[in-house]
């Protein structure tokens, strides 16, 4: 199955500055993945480039097996919700979804009819607030039957309710037409309800791609009185390693059970694990690529 | 994507052709007294060449009466430019500006087939609001025509096929800068600098040279004698052909005066001539198509090269 | 027939999917659902609680493969069986084996607090499937 996403080596400089650099990921089809990490991590720039936006400045990336800048026509089958949801301001709801209805070759109304219940017909966009904005804008999205979703930032300026409704909306549109779904954000909460992989990047590098499950289940947090650490059994690599008076704090990274009686164990968050990848108090120094892609970048 | 075409720039068709329905407007009102006094005075006795008594001064009175109104319709002029910083200039700059493009280009329409589409509706309805704009001035002027000819810049430039085809060329300059400058601003100053550059460039050393102007020799004093030429130039010359600069003229006249000589007579006797280039008000249609021509074909290849560089905007 | 709804409990530390694998349970238990009821379709649900399809149809995948309830084509997720409550025969025994660690734990010296914190964690252990 060809995956609905993936780049190779792919880079992207603006002016002096790289947005984005050595990003290799592959997300497989029917995936709801989330593309975490601080500002200027370089999400919205990968985005940008699935969405054939942007033209990278080295590597490549295939969009449903295809270049999105080679073949525009694969868009008709990708969802992009841009930051900000910037539809024509001047368009009521009605001449905005006409304006998606007419600009698409496949178009559902019956979605797009329910997920417009609330808001009237006439309404002018520029009126909106950001919460009906947005969900306008996905409404639009979804009812192209789109077979990738792309969402950058989508809870940008909406409160904790917008948030949910939006969520909830989009979940049910997912149920619905299964597509495969990347959402882009620096707010980490939500992810981890809905998502079931997670690709970190930070300083436009991948710093951790992976499975949520699997993430949480191969991490652990030991704590334990301060002292020199030899190796532990069942321990892999040490993330994060913290300490505050008398007591240390690692984040680890586990491959069997941690039974030393010195250390206890506790389950780590994912909010936490992110966290731990993105700051730069990592033990180990940063490799370059070792070819194969590996599950942890530097 | 005609549909999406009307949506966003509805807005824009009305207000060209409410612009020409108030110079319809005013057209109709203004022609009644014009024409009124044209038959009133017998004009149509007067065109040139005729040389009967009292034309000049027939004609100088219309023309001073009428001529506030005809020094604005030679305004009109700048009417092909706003199509270029009014519709083309804003067009993609204000995608840029908004975040919008992010939108219109991520549908299943491609951005050359959005703008291929844009660019040629926009193109005709610009074609025809010019082109109704254009018969009506030619309309309007029609007495002035027949006495001054229509082979001049103040009357060529805004009659004929030359309106419509200024009107899209300044749209598809107007598109690139918008392409180009990503600013609505920036994308009118530069359509409005471009337009009046390329057009002056044509005007002063184009448009001469359509075709070899024709030449013609009159006796000096001859002077004032109306024509619906087009003149180019009108030098004076000695017996042997050579210019004659102004301090010699100047010499002459002095010679003249202190001859108690009409100095119009005495210059005749010395056997000076003026060569006079123009081109023949025969010409009108010939040079319409020409320079029409000219302008439509740069608005072609300007749209072409926006279309082509479109795609390879990274936004 | 009372359509079943579903909530979360985010800070439990337990699997969202094990959660509504329990909720269902517990509904099949005090008989809030009966046998050929339907359970929440998979759009409901997701609509209500804005979490991931794969997660619901992991459960109800689970409840299949205990036999509780039986997936039909298009038409939904119904349930098949009920569970039978411990019988209270069984509540005796327990309760005379849980007093009796109750008197070792209270003569080790642990206070209220730490006998429910150890049986908290000690229960959250037993639950969860073989982890690392």
């Amino acid at each position: 199955m060809t995956p609905a996403l993936s780049a190779w080596n792919l880079g992207k400089r603006f002016h002096r500055v790289w947005g984005l650099r050595h990003c290799t990921l592959t997300i497989p089809e029917g995936a709801i993945v989330g593309l975490v990490g601080p500002n200027a991590a370089g999400k919205s720039a990968l985005l940008a480039l699935a969405a054939g936006l942007l033209a990278p400045t080295e590597g490549s990336l295939a969009v449903l097996g295809r270049d999105p800048l080679a073949e525009p026509a694969v868009l008709a089958e990708v969802g992009f919700l841009p930051q900000g949801a910037p539809l024509y301001r001047s368009f009521t709801v009605s001449q905005a979804t006409e304006f998606a209805r007419r600009t698409n070759p496949r178009w559902d109304a019956e979605i797009v009819a329910g997920m417009l219940e609330r808001l009237s017909p006439h309404t002018k966009v520029g009126t909106l607030s950001t919460g009906d904005r947005t969900q306008l804008a996905l409404a639009l999205v979804l009812g192209k039957w789109p077979r990738l979703l792309l969402l950058d930032e989508p809870f940008a300026g909406l409160d904790p309710f917008a948030c949910r409704e939006f969520l909830q909306l989009l979940m049910e549109g997912v149920a619905l037409i299964s597509p495969t779904v990347v959402i882009a954000s620096h707010v980490m909460a939500d992810i981890e309800r809905v998502c079931d992989g997670v690709v970190l990047l930070a300083e436009g590098r991948v710093r951790l791609e992976g499975q949520v499950e699997s993430l949480l289940e191969s991490h652990r947090v030991l704590l334990g009185p301060r002292r020199p650490i030899g190796a532990i059994r069942g321990v892999r690599e040490i993330v994060r390693e913290r300490h505050s008076g008398r007591q240390l704090t690692l984040l680890v990274e586990v491959d069997g059970p941690v039974l030393d009686p010195s250390w206890v164990v506790e389950r780590v968050s994912l909010e936490e694990l992110l966290l731990a990848y993105i700051s730069p108090d990592r033990l180990r120094t940063p490799k370059p690529s070792e070819g194969i892609p590996l599950q942890w970048h530097g | 994507m005609a549909w999406v075409t009307w949506q966003q720039h509805r807005a824009q068709l009305f207000v060209g052709v409410s612009l020409l329905a108030a110079l319809a407007v005013a057209a109709i009102g203004t022609h009644i007294p014009i024409a009124a006094a044209y038959s009133h005075e017998a004009l149509p006795y007067c065109l040139p060449p005729s040389e009967r008594a009292g034309c000049d001064l027939l004609v100088a009175r219309f023309q001073e009466e009428f001529g506030s109104w005809a020094t604005v319709v030679r305004g009109l002029a700048v009417l092909p430019a706003l199509a270029g910083l009014f519709v083309g200039a804003p067009l993609l700059a204000r995608e840029f500006e908004h975040g919008t493009y992010r939108v219109a280009w991520t549908q299943g329409v491609t951005r050359r087939g959005w703008l291929l589409s844009k660019s040629a509706l926009l193109a005709l309805a610009t074609i025809v609001v010019a082109g109704l704009t254009s018969l009506l001035v030619m309309w309007w002027r029609e007495p002035f025509d027949a006495l001054e000819g229509r082979m001049a810049p103040s009357a060529f430039d805004v009659e004929g096929l030359v309106v419509p085809a200024y009107a899209v060329f300044a749209l598809a300059v107007g598109v690139l800068a918008g392409l180009v400058l990503r600013r609505t601003v920036a994308a009118m100053t530069a359509t409005l600098v471009v337009f009046v550059a390329v057009r002056v460039l044509v005007l002063v050393f184009l448009r001469p040279r359509f075709m070899t102007a024709r030449h013609q020799t009159v006796l000096p004093s001859a002077t004032g004698a109306r024509s619906t030429e087009w003149v180019l130039s009108d030098t004076l010359v000695d017996a042997g052909g050579k210019q004659v600069s102004a301090p010699r003229e100047n010499l002459a006249i002095l010679h003249a005066h202190q001859a108690s000589v009409d100095p119009q007579t005495y210059v005749d006797s010395l056997g000076w001539k003026r060569i006079v280039s123009y081109q023949p008000a025969g010409r009108f249609w010939t040079f319409q198509l020409l320079e029409a021509g000219l302008f439509f074909s740069l608005a072609l290849a300007i749209t072409a090269v926006a279309v082509w560089l479109v795609r390879r905007t990274p936004a | 027939m009372r359509v079943l709804q579903f909530h979360l409990d985010p800070s439990s530390g337990v699997a969202t999917y094990l959660q509504i694998v329990q909720q269902v349970k517990e509904a099949l238990r005090l008989g809030t659902v009966e046998v050929g009821d339907q359970l929440p379709t998979v759009r409901d649900v997701v609509a209500d609680l804005a979490i991931n399809p794969n997660t619901v149809a992991k459960a109800y995948r689970l409840l299949e493969s205990e036999g509780l309830v039986v997936a039909r084509q298009g038409r939904g997720t119904f349930v098949s069986s009920t569970l039978a409550p411990p019988s209270l025969h069984h509540h005796d025994a327990l309760r005379a084996e849980l007093e009796l660690w109750l008197a070792s734990a209270i003569r080790a010296g642990l206070d209220d607090e730490s006998i429910r914190a150890l049986i908290s964690a000690t229960l959250r252990q037993a639950r969860r499937p073989a982890a690392a």
